[in-house]
């Protein structure tokens, strides 16, 4: 970053645990770099791939999941598959800024935004994480208390093994080890492809789905709320927060930002067939007429067994525990990120705890306070997961906008700003996510203009 | 180029050549701290900025609305 030019004639380097952490890692990188056979190239992007595969999957948490399993149950297969489709197309759209921000800059999402905007734009930015994070946070551990009532599992131990799991994956102090550890459970979410494939689904429907968008649905007031969640369970604000502070915890650099990308892509691949796969599995619900109104997971596959038989009910219920486990464990770690990066306090995940106390508090207190809420006997759980979706669209223009203007900004940037038609892309989905949440609002405030805009 | 002191991890020779070899200056945590400096953001800029900060108050207001209706 040309901004900190300075700071190369330095002549004092402080060398710190993370440095060092961070070296190993790209001293593997660069081995990989040296050498040009394809081996050597497949294992520098096995190496430089985790930031996007984690930030898609971490995305298609719980709410996502159920939010994907009511559109299959609700409207079978036809337009929201090819629409679930965009919406990943637009996820990488906006994640690969991400990538490119990070590793020029070197800085965090939060940071970023603090710093050049100033305190009072950039508190703002993170009252929305913020909230957006922490309800998000609590619907993470309702899809694993529900996922794992299915096996009879009570809540508190449920979400006293969620809480384990977590502090295990980040008492490795390592990145590398974290990310690898949470990859491993993220590849669970292709668990929905298997469920999928036990519906005996109609493959013919699905290739003219996918092709001609039909059929189309009735636009009323639910179809609207399906659309909101399903593009709020594709891109959300603590995403952009995420990959970018990811990006520069794994040591990424502008020579890698191609390889970001791939990751990005790889991500949005596999993130989109988990949900397709999830629209595809519950579409039988659909076809055979059974009311999936404020299903939770366990409801879900109960409602499945019959249908899709007892193992793949299961696995429809380990994927939604696995959903949310994989979000809790990126999503409190975007918080603590951003927390740590506008408190000027260490945020690395190749930090000791001694180092990073703050950090690894901040993660571990989050998820212990969602937990102890999903605790909270005769709390409105699936109302909860329906609205975050909701509102993580509505917050997704102003931080699209920040993204834009940081993107953009050839003093941070240089001669890697956005392009043209990246602009182009970045203004049209912030366009469209602005007219979804106003079609959402009219639906709820003035339903005779919704009417009369075609809606019913 | 100093070190710092016993405090920062027992830093060894080779891996402070490992460090610097490796990663680039602005990648060095100690380089973060340095402050990113302050940009004046334009009046369209305000302005959209702006917009949606209503926007998302109002939508907010609106969801809070369903919620409450829903549950009544």
């Amino acid at each position: 970053m040309n901004l900190f030019a300075g700071f190369r004639t330095e002549p004092k380097v402080v060398i710190t645990h993370e440095d060092i952490d961070r070296a190993h890692d790209r001293a593997r990188v660069q081995a990989a770099r040296s050498r040009r056979s394809w081996v050597s190239q497949l294992r520098l992007l096995w190496l430089l791939v985790g930031p996007g595969i984690l930030v898609m999957l971490g995305e298609n948490d719980g709410p996502s999941m159920l939010s994907y399993a009511a559109t299959g149950a609700k409207f079978g297969i036809g337009f929201f598959l090819p629409f679930i489709v965009l919406t990943f197309a637009m996820a990488i759209v906006v994640q690969e800024m991400t990538v490119r921000l990070g590793t020029v800059t070197q800085r965090g999402h939060a940071e970023l935004i603090f710093e050049r905007f100033g305190p009072f734009w950039g508190w703002f930015s993170m009252i929305d994480l913020g909230l957006g994070n922490f309800l998000t946070l609590i619907t993470e551990f309702i899809a694993i208390r529900a996922g794992l009532g299915f096996f009879g599992v009570p809540p508190w131990e449920a979400v006293l093994a969620a809480l384990a799991l977590l502090y295990t994956a980040l008492m490795t102090h390592r990145y590398w080890t974290w990310e690898r550890i949470t990859l491993a459970i993220a590849a669970f979410n292709l668990v929905f492809v298997p469920v999928a494939l036990l519906s005996h689904p109609d493959w013919h429907a699905i290739r003219s789905s996918l092709g001609n968008w039909k059929p189309i649905p009735v636009m009323d007031k639910d179809t609207v709320l399906i659309l909101l969640a399903d593009i709020g369970a594709t891109v959300t604000p603590w995403m952009l927060f995420f990959q970018q502070s990811a990006t520069v915890d794994k040591g990424m650099t502008k020579r890698d930002v191609s390889f970001g990308r791939m990751d990005t892509i790889l991500g949005a691949a596999l993130a989109a067939t988990a949900a397709v796969a999830t629209v595809i599995a519950t579409a039988p619900l659909f076809t055979h007429h059974m009311s999936a109104e404020n299903f939770q997971a366990a409801e879900f596959a109960q409602a499945l067994q019959p249908l899709i038989g007892k193992f793949g009910a299961a696995l429809f219920a380990l994927g939604i525990v696995e959903a949310g486990m994989v979000a809790c464990v990126t999503i409190s770690i975007s918080s603590a990120y951003a927390f740590g990066e506008v408190a000027a306090r260490p945020h690395s995940l190749n930090l000791p705890v001694q180092q990073g106390k703050a950090f690894y508090a901040m993660v571990f207190f989050l998820a212990a306070l969602a937990a102890l809420i999903v605790l909270i006997p005769g709390l409105p759980l699936v109302y909860v997961v329906l609205i975050v979706n909701v509102i993580a669209v509505l917050a997704m223009p102003p931080a699209l906008v920040f993204l834009f203007l940081l993107v953009n900004d050839r003093e941070l940037m240089g001669d890697v700003v956005s392009p043209r038609w990246a602009n182009a892309l970045t203004a049209g989905v912030v366009v469209f996510l602005t007219a979804a949440g106003v079609l959402f609002g009219i639906s709820v405030i003035a339903p005779h203009l919704f009417a009369v805009i075609g809606g019913k | 180029m100093t070190r710092e002191p016993k405090a920062q991890n027992s830093v060894g020779l080779s891996e402070e050549e490992l460090v610097l070899a490796t990663l680039e200056p602005d990648q060095l945590a100690e380089a973060k701290k340095q402050h990113v400096p302050r940009r004046r953001l334009k009046g369209a800029e305000l302005g959209v900025l702006w917009f949606l900060r209503i926007y998302l108050l109002f939508m907010i207001a609106v969801v809070i609305y369903q919620a409450w209706s829903g549950a009544h």
